[in-house]
């Protein structure tokens, strides 16, 4: 009795209070989880599916999979892809928070209205840039074409170079009103009265930038970038509607490579391991996002 | 301490959560398939008299649930009215479809066998079904219907191991499709070999108009397509670094470096190809029966006709269409009590017609179109129509045979050493 009551004293109640989350998660994002972990280390294909015996076979599908050049291929576009979106996304989204920082007309409208790409569904914008980038009908040529820039239309989806360009292209448009929102958020945060004593002090806009800006904001940017790159690192409705992945598997990234193994060429145990490899580098990632915003909250 | 590394555990898990949507892949509980059934048959009327005049016999009640993939309205339609015809007859068994869009419905399928929630009957794309037969979610029912007046093809579809594992629904081929006033405009005659249409394919290319093209998705769709080439030099679709694949791959390069092949139809289903097509953006495609009823009604005033695929040294086609499978240890004998009636000549007649599909029994068949010359030339074209398979392995050779003509196409390789390619990875699954 006195161990219960030792154990209520405190905060330990707390402990029952997170009970029903915890149990939910471990039923809904743990289970499936391990479950994926354990398939990944058995034999499991079409022939033994439903019938038959899974053996475990331990790390034979990952040293298949990092010898299958698709496989390797997927997760250097993953890596590409995600960089170079983030980069861009990060930029433009950032030029454009400082931009709507200030209190022109319309400046808040306009900041509403740039949040369509983000609530747009996925596939919506996907279709929308196929269409754009298409070869003969599209009016990405075409404005390059009137403009000059090119003589021939660009094979943009249908050349395994460019292909890569226009997925990032289009994914960067959907990912520049998160990157401005978090970002403006972070802006009203930096009191004002910084600014205007660095002006009278005879700072140039630059120097406002660099000195106060960029350091006041940097928890909201490490923020932002971390949470970017797992939205970014795990796209797959984009890609998969834009090529499926082709010309010639140029722009697989891991997810999508994953559901092709697993369903269209029903190899579920190696489709389970490119999944499971996509699931430790995010978990990675999460893990140091929590250790950035840890920190901030303890400071 | 202890809190914090809770806490911590359970972010990490909400973190997760959010991202773990492909990390769960096949070891997910299935879902209720999410898709939403346009179609679900309406239950039978109530005018149903008592129990005891059930026409069903042998003891088959209950509820069958049918899962299917076609998206044209009026296939929908065709099967829900021979369902609600089915199940006005008699009113002990109550058969209900659901629709699961076509690039859901291998996942579903193989999420639903993982978790053991499946329907009791599954129409399913004909190379699809060595693969679930062998997984063995399928009933054998050698005995249970009698398909000797069938067309090979299609039986073989069905079959594993000398076993019967569905009942072919019905067959559809692919033949050329041209636009006679562009070919008259560039005084050209329907093509018969390679040569010809090559040479016809280039004179019609003018302006925004290529002068031939097929879906060249890089899946089975694609494959489908490409295949009748390979089978045309009198290769087998296992034997891509032959004499007669590279031929088949060297053919479609000349055809994408003549510029009268579009690139672009490696991100074309066949539906694409034929909204090309009847926009008028192609003199010539390859296409399938299926796209006919929805072409008469898209474009009555446009003049097509088809003819077989030109060939190399012999009449090729790809097989397609759909078969019916029981699942095995579902309301097995209502499937099959519903399947009798669908498979009689009578529903079939109706859904092949409605559907613009062939039937795969020949004698039904034989005098299904008659004194309609476009579909005469499909119906003659079935006994040179190959299947794909039947090889529970299909999909990766499948693959490695896409990959093949979409390296040609896109200039990525040259057609030797994708062709070597391919056949490494063919001859690796076959375990040569």
């Amino acid at each position: 009795m006195k161990r219960v009551k030792n154990f209520f004293r405190y905060d330990n109640a707390g402990l029952f209070f997170i009970l029903p989350a915890f149990l939910y998660m471990m039923f809904f994002v743990g289970y499936p989880i391990i479950s994926n972990i354990i398939l990944s280390f058995q034999n499991v294909s079409v022939r033994n599916l439903v019938n038959g015996q899974k053996k475990f076979i331990g790390f034979a599908n990952y040293s298949e999979i990092f010898q299958d050049a698709v496989f390797r291929k997927a997760m250097g576009n993953t890596l590409l892809f995600t960089v170079a979106c983030l980069l861009f996304q990060f930029l433009i989204g950032f030029v454009l928070a400082l931009l709507f920082n200030k209190n022109f007309t319309f400046a808040k409208t306009i900041r509403g209205l740039t949040m369509i790409p983000w609530m747009m569904p996925m596939t919506v914008t996907a279709l929308m840039f196929k269409f754009m980038f298409s070869t003969d009908v599209g009016i990405i040529n075409y404005i390059l074409r009137s403009s000059h820039l090119i003589s021939e239309n660009i094979e943009w989806l249908t050349t395994p170079g460019t292909a890569m360009i226009a997925v990032v292209a289009a994914n960067v448009w959907i990912g520049i009103p998160f990157n401005t929102i978090l970002i403006s958020t972070g802006l009203t945060t930096i009191p004002q009265e910084l600014y205007e004593s660095a002006a009278v002090d005879g700072a140039n806009a630059w120097q406002r930038l660099v000195k106060i800006t960029l350091p006041l904001l940097r928890p909201t940017i490490e923020s932002v970038l971390v949470l970017g790159f797992i939205y970014t690192f795990k796209v797959y409705d984009l890609v998969y509607v834009m090529t499926e992945g082709g010309p010639v598997n140029s722009t697989h990234l891991l997810s999508t490579y994953s559901y092709k193994l697993s369903f269209d060429m029903f190899q579920y145990s190696k489709g389970a391991s490119v999944a499971n490899v996509l699931f430790l580098i995010l978990l990675l990632v999460g893990m140091l996002y929590l250790k950035i915003t840890m920190r901030g909250e303890e400071d | 301490m202890k809190k914090r590394v809770l806490a911590t555990l359970i972010s990490a898990m909400m973190l997760t959560a959010a991202l773990a949507g492909c990390g769960a892949s096949a070891g997910t509980p299935a879902p209720a398939p999410a898709s939403d059934a346009t179609e679900e048959a309406a239950p039978a009327t109530e005018e149903a008299a008592p129990v005891e005049e059930a026409a069903a016999s042998e003891g088959a009640a209950g509820d069958v649930t049918i899962w299917y993939y076609w998206e044209t309205a009026g296939h929908q339609e065709a099967l829900d009215h021979i369902i609600q015809e089915f199940n006005g007859q008699q009113d002990q068994v109550k058969v209900q479809a659901k629709y699961v869009p076509f690039a859901d419905f291998k996942k579903q399928l193989s999420v639903g066998a993982s978790a053991g929630e499946l329907p009791d009957i599954v129409i399913l794309d004909n190379p699809d079904h060595a693969s679930y037969a062998a997984m063995g979610i399928f009933a054998d029912i050698t005995d249970k219907f009698d398909v000797s007046t069938y067309y090979p093809g299609p039986v073989n579809s069905c079959t594993l191991d000398g076993r019967l594992y569905g009942v072919p629904f019905g067959s559809n081929d692919l033949v050329l499709f041209y636009n006679e006033d562009m070919l008259k405009d560039a005084g050209c005659e329907v093509p018969t070999t390679w040569d010809e249409l090559l040479d016809v394919a280039t004179k019609t290319t003018k302006g925004n108009v290529y002068g031939f093209a097929h879906c060249a998705l890089q899946n089975e769709e694609g494959t489908f397509n490409f295949l009748p080439w390979v089978w045309s030099t009198g290769q087998t679709s296992y034997e891509i670094n032959s004499e007669g694949g590279i031929k088949a791959l060297e053919f479609e390069k000349s055809l994408v470096d003549a510029g009268a092949f579009p690139k672009e139809a490696i991100n074309w289903t066949q539906g694409d190809t034929m909204n090309q097509f009847i926009s008028g953006n192609l003199a010539m495609m390859i296409n399938g029966t299926w796209q006919i009823p929805t072409m008469r009604s898209e474009v009555p005033d446009m003049h097509w006709n088809v003819a077989p695929i030109p060939q190399d040294k012999q009449q090729a086609s790809g097989l397609g269409g759909e078969n019916y499978a029981v699942i095995a240890g579902g309301n097995e004998d209502g499937a099959i009590e519903f399947l009798k009636y669908a498979t009689s000549k009578d529903t079939c007649l109706y859904m092949m017609d409605h559907m613009g599909y062939i039937s795969s029994d020949s004698t039904i068949a034989k005098d299904q179109f008659q004194g309609d010359p476009v579909y005469q030339v499909f119906v003659d074209e079935m006994q040179y129509a190959n299947a794909r398979g039947p090889l529970p392995e299909w999909p990766d050779i499948s693959d490695a045979i896409s990959l093949a003509f979409n390296k040609v196409i896109t200039g990525d390789s040259d057609p030797a050493s994708a062709a070597a390619e391919a056949q490494t990875t063919i001859d690796s699954i076959l375990g040569k």
